[in-house]
C-alpha cells in the first residue's frame, strides 16, 4: 500500500488523522466488548502504569488509591505494553523512512537557547513533571482529552483540551518571543 | 493476558508509527503550533476528532457502544493549564514523547522520568487534589447539559471543526524553514 506523501516525505495530515480516528474507534469498540470502563488509548494510563513501579521500593505506596487504580485496572497490561509499542512504532517509522536522527536536544532549542544539555534537561524534567501532574488532574492527556474526549464532545474534555493550549501558547511565546518569521 | 499484550502492541505500534510518519513528533512542529505558525498538528487532530465524533455518535445510536463523556470539574481546567505549561516547555505531549523516544531523541527520556514524577506527586497528594479539584463535578454529557438533541449538536460541531481546519489550511505547513 502506497500512501500519498507530501514533498517532505511526510504523510498528509488528513491521512494521519483518519488512521488515528479509525484506531480510536476500533479500540473503543473492542474495549467496550471486553467491558473495560476506560478509554482505550489512555497514554496517561500508560505513564501511570510505570509509576506503579515505585510501590516496590516504597511499600507504603501500595496502599495509595491512585497507584492501586493503575495497578488494578483491567486494561493495565495493555497500558504497560503501549509504553513500548508506541516507542517501537516511532522507531520503526523513522528507520524505514530513513529519518532516524538521534539527538540529545532539539536543534531549534540549541539555536535559541544555547547548547547546554543540562539546561534543556532541567527544563524537560520540570516540564515532564507538569505534564504528568496536569494529565492526571485533568484525567487525560492530548490523546484522552482531545482525540477521544473532544470526539465524545465531553464537557470536561472540551475545557481541558482548550486549557492545554492557553498555557501552551503562553509558554511557547515566552520561550520564543520573537519567532514569527521576522528572524528568519 | 496474551490478548491484552497483543492489543497493546497493535494499538501502540500503529499510533506511534502514524505520529512519526505524519511528522507530529517534530519539536519545531509542536512549538510551531503553539506559536500559531504551523497548523499541521491542529488539522491532523481535528480531522481525527471530527471523523471519530461522527463515528462514535453513530455507533452509540446503533447501540454498539456507549458514549463515556468525561465529567466537568475544576481539575479539568487547572490540570489542563498545568499540562499546557508542561507541553510548552517540552515541545511534545505524552503520546508524542514515547514516539520520540523511539526516534532516538534523548531528551524525551528525561521528559518521561519527569512525567512519572508528576504522576507520583499527584498520587502522594491525592487527598489534597481530590478535595480541592475533583470532589464536585457535573455530567460531561453535552446534549444533556444544553438540553439539545445530540444529532443537532454533532453536525454543528462538525461544521465548526471543519471550518477551523479550512482556515488553518490557508497557512503553510512546514514551519521548520522559518523557525
Amino acid at each position: 500500500m502506497k500512501l500519498k506523501q507530501q514533498k517532505n516525505g511526510e504523510w498528509h495530515w488528513f491521512t494521519g488523522g483518519i488512521i488515528v480516528s479509525l484506531l480510536a474507534m476500533a479500540t473503543y469498540v473492542v474495549f467496550q466488548a471486553l467491558s473495560y470502563k476506560s478509554y482505550p488509548f489512555g497514554i496517561t494510563a500508560s505513564f501511570g502504569s510505570i509509576t506503579t513501579l515505585f510501590k516496590y521500593p516504597f511499600t507504603a505506596l501500595a496502599e495509595n488509591p491512585i497507584i492501586q487504580k493503575y495497578s488494578n485496572s483491567p486494561a493495565a497490561l495493555i497500558s504497560t505494553t503501549m509504553i513500548f509499542s508506541v516507542a517501537l512504532g516511532g522507531f520503526v517509522a523513522a528507520k524505514l523512512n530513513k529519518n532516524y536522527a538521534p539527538e540529545l536536544i532539539p536543534s531549534v532549542w540549541k539555536k535559541y537557547h544555547g547548547p547546554s544539555v543540562l539546561k534543556r534537561f532541567i527544563i524537560v524534567l520540570f516540564g515532564g513533571f507538569l505534564l504528568g501532574l496536569g494529565a492526571v488532574l485533568a484525567s487525560g492527556c492530548t490523546t484522552g482529552n482531545i482525540l477521544q474526549g473532544w470526539a465524545h464532545l465531553s464537557l470536561g474534555s472540551l475545557v481541558a483540551g482548550a486549557s492545554f493550549f492557553i498555557t501552551g501558547i503562553i509558554v511557547a511565546k515566552i520561550l520564543y518571543p520573537k519567532t514569527g518569521g521576522q528572524q528568519s | 493476558m496474551i490478548l491484552k499484550i497483543i492489543i497493546g502492541i497493535i494499538v501502540g505500534f500503529i499510533f506511534g508509527y502514524t505520529l512519526q510518519r505524519t511528522g507530529i513528533t517534530k519539536y519545531p512542529r509542536v512549538m510551531g503550533m503553539l506559536l500559531l505558525k504551523d497548523f499541521k498538528i491542529l488539522k491532523f487532530m481535528l480531522t481525527a476528532v471530527t471523523f471519530s465524533m461522527i463515528g462514535f455518535y453513530t455507533l452509540d445510536s446503533m447501540g454498539i457502544i456507549e458514549l463515556n463523556p468525561k465529567p466537568l470539574d475544576w481539575g479539568k481546567l487547572v490540570g489542563g493549564l498545568i499540562f499546557g505549561a508542561g507541553m510548552g516547555l517540552l515541545g511534545y505531549c505524552p503520546g508524542t514523547m514515547l514516539s520520540r523516544i523511539g526516534e532516538g531523541k534523548k531528551d524525551a527520556w528525561v521528559g518521561l522520568f519527569g512525567t512519572v514524577l508528576g504522576i507520583l506527586f499527584f498520587a502522594v497528594n491525592v487527598k489534597f487534589f481530590k478535595t480541592h479539584f475533583t470532589s464536585k463535578s457535573i455530567s460531561g454529557d453535552i446534549s444533556e447539559a444544553l438540553g439539545i438533541n445530540q444529532w443537532i449538536i454533532v453536525p454543528i460541531a462538525a461544521i465548526l471543526f471543519i471550518a477551523i481546519i479550512y482556515l488553518a489550511n490557508k497557512k503553510v505547513d512546514d514551519f521548520k524553514h522559518n523557525f
